[in-house]
């Protein structure tokens, strides 16, 4: 049972996933539009992905929790 | 599906069509590297041999995928090193427990924090015009961080870039420690990010850090008063109403940043501990050195992740949150010189 709660947990990767894609999306087509600007583009854009991917993160958390910790 | 079929067929022609390779000049490396190859593969199978993997459970026989993996993942839990309390027991069970104890992540943050002090203290010492090489090196990584800091959080992180900087290195090399191979594999040492107790201390040293600092630059009632505006019932009821409501989910933001702060770390180190470990075990040796390349290279992002975010905070902290009060004569200038002509400016 904590397994398959584990596997759900993981799921909570899928959005992330793709706002992660859609960013590196979209930074690289800003770079592309004003290479000038590729510096700053890039901090955000690795700022905001980690944003993303905190969401993510806490999804694989509570699923090593649900494998680990056994009530 | 026929596009499919077409385009895999044009790769799959490619070569045939494509004149035949030149030998390149770098290939009489490529020996040494069989040679290479060989012997991880000759180790791994004789440390195969050798050291058989023994069930934790007290099974008899080990079976591959499933009992081999248990082997190499760690509990989050850390391994206590020196026990302060010995006398009252850990309830394995419980989610949140407290037991004073000196676990192998703080001892290895320890080892981590003496080498990154001394080096920096070694290479800054005797600082010349004309640097030498150690001093060139932190020079160089010092350069960088402050350029990437103010880039991003703007000048006014100016002041806070030697927190940004000793934040960076420690987690740094805290991360990196995880991938050296006796690190995490043996009771005594083990990541210090990879444990969820080290990156909510320092998820609350931020905390503090950032606090304090809005304290200290708009004193206590300017720093409440971001949370709590009572100054906007001034412009009517609803509004104060509404500002107090924006205020109030402000206050609660305050106290996820440290929760995501330090979820954000552990979560990436732990979970690329364990891929680590899986394909290690699954795979010939040599394999999962490209998630050691990649590892790595993420290790390194999670440390400025959290640095930046840290440098970030702060001056969001100290920054005012409304313009009638508190607002130094520059930065509103700044504001009625950038408010004119924003849309018209080129981009640059």
């Amino acid at each position: 049972m904590e397994h398959i709660g584990a596997g759900l947990a993981a799921l909570g990767v899928f959005g992330p996933g793709i706002g992660i894609g859609i960013l590196a999306g979209m930074s690289a087509q800003a770079i592309g539009r004003n290479p000038d600007a590729a510096g700053q583009i890039r901090g955000i854009a690795i700022i905001l992905a980690a944003f993303a991917e905190g969401l993510g993160v806490l999804a694989i958390v509570v699923g090593l929790l649900a494998i680990f910790i056994k009530g | 599906m026929s596009s499919d079929q077409v385009a895999t067929d044009e790769v799959a022609g490619a070569p045939d069509a494509a004149p035949a390779p030149e030998p390149k000049p770098g290939r009489r490396i490529a020996p040494r590297w069989l040679i290479l190859v060989a012997l991880v593969i000759v180790l791994d199978v004789i440390a195969f041999v050798a050291f058989p993997q023994v069930s934790k459970t007290g099974e008899a026989e080990c079976a591959f995928p499933a009992c081999f993996i248990e082997n190499s993942l760690e509990f989050p839990a850390p391994h206590p090193v020196l026990d302060l309390a010995p006398s009252s027991p850990v309830d394995p069970a419980a989610l949140v427990t407290f037991h004073p104890s000196i676990s192998n992540t703080l001892l290895t943050m320890w080892i981590v924090m003496a080498i990154v002090l001394t080096g920096a203290i070694l290479m800054v010492r005797g600082s010349k015009l004309i640097p030498g090489r150690g001093q060139n090196l932190i020079e160089t990584v010092y350069e960088f961080l402050s350029d990437f800091g103010v880039g991003i959080a703007g000048p006014a992180a100016r002041p806070y870039i030697p927190i940004f900087a000793a934040a960076f290195l420690l987690i740094l090399f805290d991360n990196w420690i995880g991938l050296v191979p006796p690190v995490g594999k043996i009771d005594l040492l083990r990541a210090p990010s990879s444990d969820v107790n080290i990156t909510i201390g320092m998820a609350l040293v931020s905390f503090v850090i950032f606090h304090v600092e809005g304290i200290r630059h708009l004193g206590l009632g300017g720093y409440l008063g971001k949370f709590f505006p009572i100054y906007e019932f001034r412009n009517g009821i609803g509004a104060g109403v509404i500002a107090l409501f924006v205020g109030l989910i402000e206050l609660m933001l305050e106290f996820v940043k440290p929760v995501t702060l330090s979820m954000r770390l552990f979560g990436n180190i732990y979970g690329g501990e364990v891929a680590l470990g899986v394909m290690t075990t699954l795979t010939v040796s040599f394999i999962p050195v490209a998630l050691l390349g990649l590892e790595l290279m993420l290790n390194a992002i999670q440390a400025l992740i959290f640095s930046v975010l840290t440098l970030m905070f702060i001056v969001l902290a100290i920054e005012s949150h409304h313009e009638e009060e508190g607002q130094v004569a520059e930065e509103a200038l700044d504001a009625i010189d950038g408010k004119e002509p924003s849309g018209l400016q080129p981009a640059h």
